[in-house]
């Protein structure tokens, strides 16, 4: 397999859940996906960098690191909510706006 | 096999299960109203939605230029027209679906997260979303764009 990513561990990816150990961390990928269709372009990418490091640090065994990035990846879902909100209630503003211009002709 | 359940879920009993719940239930009641708006009030009539504000900007497509008619033709199930207005989309939809399945189910049960994407499904997801916004938008693309 001639891949441009490093080959699969023989390891799972993730360690099963059980006594004592961590639960994997949200990566908010599905909200950047939605984020990058929906709305907001640039914060759906910072979203995805940062889904990316939370695999990637998971996979290395870096717990703390990957919690580290998906708190991140998590405010970036939340700025694309907010950006999102703003730019359709500023869109139902302008559109109020023509329509009462329309009407007073 | 021991569990370690999330302490709001424990030590709500039956009342911490159902707050849990509500954030899925309300997300999944907000995806169907915006897919039963979006089959109601077709996206492709001018007017009725904001043009993409990138597209307004720089003339050019981004990758979510076509989402709304693609998710208003997957709602009349009409695969190839989703497919043509945005591809993206109709690999993402399957992909929201089951993640928020998994989020209820997590709710619903007290379980804490276990499955993780292996490292490399988010680069992927992005090369691929940056891939297809510069080729849409390029001469002999013209397949991948919404128009």
């Amino acid at each position: 397999m001639s891949s441009p990513y490093p080959p699969p561990p023989q390891q799972p990816y993730s360690p099963q859940p059980g006594y004592g150990q961590t639960p994997p961390p949200n990566t908010y990928l599905a909200q950047a996906i939605a984020s990058t269709l929906l709305c907001c372009l640039p914060a759906g990418i910072v979203g995805i960098v940062y889904a990316s490091q939370v695999t990637s640090k998971w996979q290395m065994g870096d717990f703390a690191g990957a919690r580290d990035s998906s708190d991140k990846a998590k405010m970036w879902s939340i700025i694309s909510i907010v950006a999102g909100l703003l730019v359709g209630v500023a869109y139902l503003f302008l559109m109020g706006g023509l329509a009462s211009v329309s009407y007073s002709r | 096999m021991s569990i370690v359940r999330a302490p709001g879920v424990l030590s709500g009993g039956p009342h911490g299960r159902l707050r849990a719940v509500a954030a899925p239930i309300a997300t999944g009641v907000l995806g169907l109203s915006a897919a039963t708006m979006l089959h109601l009030v077709d996206p492709n009539q001018p007017g009725h939605y904001p043009t993409c504000p990138f597209l307004a900007l720089t003339g050019l497509y981004c990758p979510g230029c076509g989402s709304l008619r693609a998710m208003h033709d997957l709602t009349t199930l009409d695969l190839a027209g989703a497919w043509s207005m945005n591809p993206l989309t109709v690999l993402a939809v399957p992909y929201l679906l089951a993640a928020w399945v998994l989020w209820l189910r997590r709710e619903l049960t007290g379980q804490p997260r276990r499955w993780i994407a292996p490292a490399w499904v988010p680069p992927v997801v992005g090369v691929l979303t940056v891939g297809f916004w510069v080729l849409r938008n390029l001469p002999g693309f013209g397949f991948l764009g919404p128009a």
